[in-house]
């Protein structure tokens, strides 16, 4: 009889938080395209391809067929549909499986990038995508160090504070509020725009909250818990507020994975809290006796040891 | 342990929070404008003031610096009358955007007045409101579009030269076609920065400012009746900002235009103003040909990488043509098609619009952003195009806009090419995004040694136009500043007396005055108001002689009832223009068509001589 693996849910969480965050970002390069424009009509990047030899009729295209831009553009999907299938196949010992893992949080880093080009150098927008970004490191460090190790959950931390922190720039109005925040305030809640700003702000301070709270022992879990349901609430607004019986297949090819990619946000604060369950509870929510062991889960840490 | 771990949390907490307090008062990024609002004397509280005079009244809006919280509200306008100042108006300073909006009725605008407004804080601002031209062969119109600040493609350089060369023709209108302001949130700022840079041109002559995507704080706009928009893009329909924020921006813009025909609000409180302004015996239909439209994601077939984007040549232009999509919409139809007939103190007409009716570009952003069809051009819906390039057609409207970065011009055609109006897209004064005029097939009854550009297309939803000139800038990046990205100004000379419309397309930093001086390429252009309707399949009416000089004639399908146009005549005869097989009802009058004049003329009917007085 296998013995109880205390940290197969919060692995699965985020293994399922990578796979959802990877497919989101899967269904915007095949279906949509990549944020990458920013990055690449810039002067700076064609004069860095001319210093490979790259002609400007080769790395624009002629217009009647793709130039380079367009061919890594298309190229980078694959990758990211790498990534996903990754997510569910990858072990604690497959090294190679990890390191590319290790690589799409690499993409993901550049397409937070780009978006904080786009959003005119906004600090809070790369910085909210840190959970995003830190997802597939997380299930990488989880799977090989163990899910209870210092490092692994310090990067958690540090995914939950840049995600919150991030978001809380913008709620809180030192950065000018994204435009969606209003609007999916004012339409859910069915309030004024003056209402809707001081929602915000309250929202805003929480996030702040939270991320203080999430560092202080006795408050840690209850900060976990409202973030997970903060961070799935902000995510399902948009396919919320957007969908319609009028439109498309109901519009979802337009706002379901905006939802999707953004699951770390509320599956990290949820890994964390289930992390985090005391001893007593965490050994009646234990994986059932013949639930398939995760590679590299066997720490030397004690189950439900909430130091690492 | 514990006290290790926290401290490295806590040391990454403070990490971030100082790069990104850094950041935040980092003033200078290579490429962006900073804005800030200045602080400024109380001398100087008044930052600019814009007007228009139409049908006997003064609307001008003055545009205020922040007041302190003890200084007054009250701004009073004065005129001179001899050496005196008199008040003719006061008002209150609204605090959401800072304007003080006045409006004078019985105004006298046959001759010109100095006027003053002035802020009980010292401040006084110094300006002329012009007599109405209506004497004045030509009525030129300097027309600009794409306002950006951002240095990266010299936004920061200085607008003298076009204070300078409007200055130098003394331009009678002036029309901002939109983007005058780039920033999404700070639109106040902006809109100083706007009235320093344009004031000094502004204060002494009607302008006229349409407030477009980016002014509304969004990259596009598919108003949709003021819905609320949420989607990255807002292609889904409607604004992204709030409607307070979008009514302050109108309310900087547009308050001093003459007022809205049909004034009912739309969604979030956000006012209309689309109307008229008759200036010079030119009559301007200014329309918002974004307000009202649909947004098209969820609502058409995707066809491209973004749902207002069509990258598919295959695909079937009829797919994305769906019912209920609109684009002008019922009310401003209607408010068009009623303009159209009236032409009382009018010799020409002219709409005024944020973008034209087609598909006017075929490469965006990128050197290799090929795109077979952009919805947030005017040539979708393809209905919506039909009915406003039909309505706009029945009174020889010619039309001006913006919104392209791409300086052109189109002869526009519905049934067949070349039977609807002329456009004239002007070129951006700061040049954000780029945009190629590029088909890939040479364009069919070019004119001799015309570029292979030129010629009969049919853009990408299908529509039919006909170029006559593309200022398309570099390709390859080349400097990076102005010029090279086709930036510039647009000159519409109104030849009120030979009925010309007269098309200059300047570059940035050239004294237009000057004989050496070259447009893009393409211009400058002449046409006659006559070809906003000339359809080539047509045949014409027998002359008609009248005993009034310039009397207004229409055409009314005999069997349909259906007005094909009316005009105002040049001179004491008019050959009217009709299609072949069809009967025509014609009416004319010295100031509207209201004498029958024939019941069922048709192409190639003997002349006549017509009595009206």
């Amino acid at each position: 009889m296998n013995k109880p693996k205390p940290d197969s849910n919060p692995i699965l969480l985020l293994r399922l938080g990578t796979f959802l965050c990877f497919a989101g970002w899967t269904w915007v390069h095949f279906y949509w395209e990549g944020p990458y424009g920013v990055l690449l009509w810039q002067d700076a990047t064609y004069a860095f391809a001319e210093r490979l030899g790259v002609s400007w009729e080769s790395f624009v295209g002629s217009g009647a067929d793709d130039g380079l831009v367009q061919k890594w553009i298309a190229w980078i999907g694959w990758l990211y549909l790498g990534c996903t299938i990754l997510a569910l196949t990858v072990r604690g010992k497959s090294r190679i499986q990890m390191a590319a893992l290790m690589g799409g949080s690499v993409l993901l880093a550049i397409v937070a990038y780009a978006r904080y080009l786009a959003a005119q150098r906004q600090l809070p927008m790369f910085i909210e995508h840190g959970g995003q970004i830190l997802i597939p490191v997380l299930l990488v460090m989880a799977l090989s160090l163990g899910a209870r190790h210092r490092v692994t959950v310090i990067t958690a931390i540090v995914a939950f504070i840049t995600t919150f922190g991030g978001h809380g720039c913008y709620a809180l109005g030192l950065w000018p509020v994204p435009s969606g925040y209003h609007a999916m305030t004012s339409l859910i809640l069915q309030v004024e725009h003056e209402t809707a700003t001081s929602i915000l702000r309250v929202t805003g301070v929480l996030d702040f909250v939270v991320c203080l709270g999430i560092c202080i022992p006795s408050l840690r879990r209850g900060c976990a818990l409202y973030a997970a349901a903060w961070g799935f609430l902000t995510a399902i607004a948009r396919p919320v507020v957007g969908m319609s019986l009028s439109l498309n297949y109901w519009g979802a090819d337009h706002f379901l994975h905006e939802a999707v990619l953004r699951a770390p946000h509320f599956l990290i604060p949820l890994h964390l809290f289930i992390l985090w369950r005391p001893p007593r509870q965490a050994e009646t929510l234990a994986s059932p006796p013949d639930s398939t062991p995760e590679s590299g889960e066997a720490v030397s840490e004690r189950p439900g040891d909430p130091h690492g | 342990m514990k006290l290790q771990k926290w401290l490295v949390i806590c040391g990454a907490a403070l990490f971030i929070a100082g790069v990104a307090v850094s950041q935040q008062k980092n003033k200078r990024k290579k490429g962006r404008a900073v804005l800030a609002i200045p602080e400024v004397a109380k001398k100087d509280l008044i930052c600019f003031a814009l007007y228009t005079v139409h049908d006997k009244t003064l609307k001008l809006t003055a545009q205020l610096y922040p007041l302190a919280a003890d200084d007054s509200r009250t701004v009073r306008l004065e005129i001179k009358k001899g050496d005196q100042w008199v008040e003719v108006a006061r008002t209150t300073a609204i605090e959401q955007g800072w304007t003080a909006p006045f409006r004078v009725e019985n105004w006298d605008d046959s001759r010109a007045h100095h006027y003053r407004v002035v802020h009980g804080a010292g401040s006084v601002y110094k300006g002329l409101i012009r007599r109405n031209p209506v004497d004045k062969d030509e009525i030129i119109v300097a027309s600009f579009t794409g306002n950006s600040i951002h240095p990266a493609h010299g936004g920061d350089i200085s607008r003298q030269d076009i204070i300078n060369n409007v200055r130098k023709i003394d331009a009678d209108v002036l029309f901002f076609s939109g983007d005058q302001v780039y920033d999404h949130h700070k639109h106040y700022a902006a809109w100083l920065k706007f009235g320093r840079d344009f004031g000094e041109i502004i204060k002494d002559r009607p302008t006229l400012c349409l407030p477009d995507d980016h002014d509304a704080g969004q990259p596009n706009l598919w108003g949709e009746s003021g819905k609320v928009s949420t989607l990255g893009g807002a292609s889904d329909g409607g604004y992204s900002r709030p409607g307070v924020y979008v009514q302050e921006v109108e309310r900087a813009q547009t308050s001093h235009f003459p007022d809205p025909v049909d004034p009912h609000k739309i969604g979030q409180g956000i006012g209309v103003w689309f109307t008229n302004l008759n200036w010079g015996k030119v009559d301007f239909a200014i329309l918002e040909d974004r307000k009202f439209k649909t947004g098209p994601a969820g609502r058409v077939p995707k066809q491209g990488p973004r749902p207002d984007h069509i990258r598919n040549p295959e695909y079937d232009p009829a797919s994305v043509d769906v019912e209920g999509a609109v684009l002008l919409g019922q009310r401003q139809l209607k408010f068009l098609d009623k303009w159209a007939q009236d032409w009382r103190h009018a010799d020409m007409k002219v709409a005024l619009s944020a973008t034209i009716f087609c598909g006017g570009a075929h490469i965006h952003g990128g050197a290799n952003g090929r795109l077979h069809a952009d919805m947030d051009s005017n040539g979708w819906p393809q209905t919506g195009r039909h009915r406003a390039l039909a309505t706009l057609r029945k009174g020889f409207a010619f039309h001006c806009a913006g919104d392209q970065h791409l300086a052109t011009i189109f002869h526009h055609g519905l049934d067949e090419y070349r039977d609807a109006i002329w456009s004239f897209c002007v070129p951006s004064i700061a040049n954000l995004y780029l945009r190629w005029w590029d088909p890939l097939e040479p364009g069919v009854n070019r004119e001799p040694g015309a570029p292979g550009y030129t010629g009969d297309h049919l853009d990408g939803f299908h529509n039919k136009v006909t170029n006559y000139a593309a200022a398309n800038p570099v390709k390859k990046p080349a400097g990076n500043v102005l010029n090279t990205r086709s930036a510039g100004f647009g000159i519409v000379r109104l030849n009120t007396r030979k009925r010309e419309i007269t098309m200059e397309c300047w570059p940035r930093n050239v004294d237009i005055t000057d004989p050496a001086a070259s447009q893009y390429p393409g211009w400058p252009r002449t046409i006659s108001q006559y070809d906003n309707y000339a359809p080539p399949s047509w045949g014409t009416l027998g002359e008609l002689t009248f005993d009034v000089e310039d009397p207004v004639v229409q055409l009314i399908d005999a069997t349909t009832r259906e007005v094909l146009y009316t005009v105002r005549a040049n001179g004491k005869t008019f050959t009217a223009g009709a299609p072949k097989g069809k009967a025509f009802i014609v009416r004319a009058g010295k100031h509207a068509p209201d004498t029958v004049i024939s019941q069922k003329a048709q192409v190639g009917s003997a002349p006549r001589t017509v009595t009206l007085n």
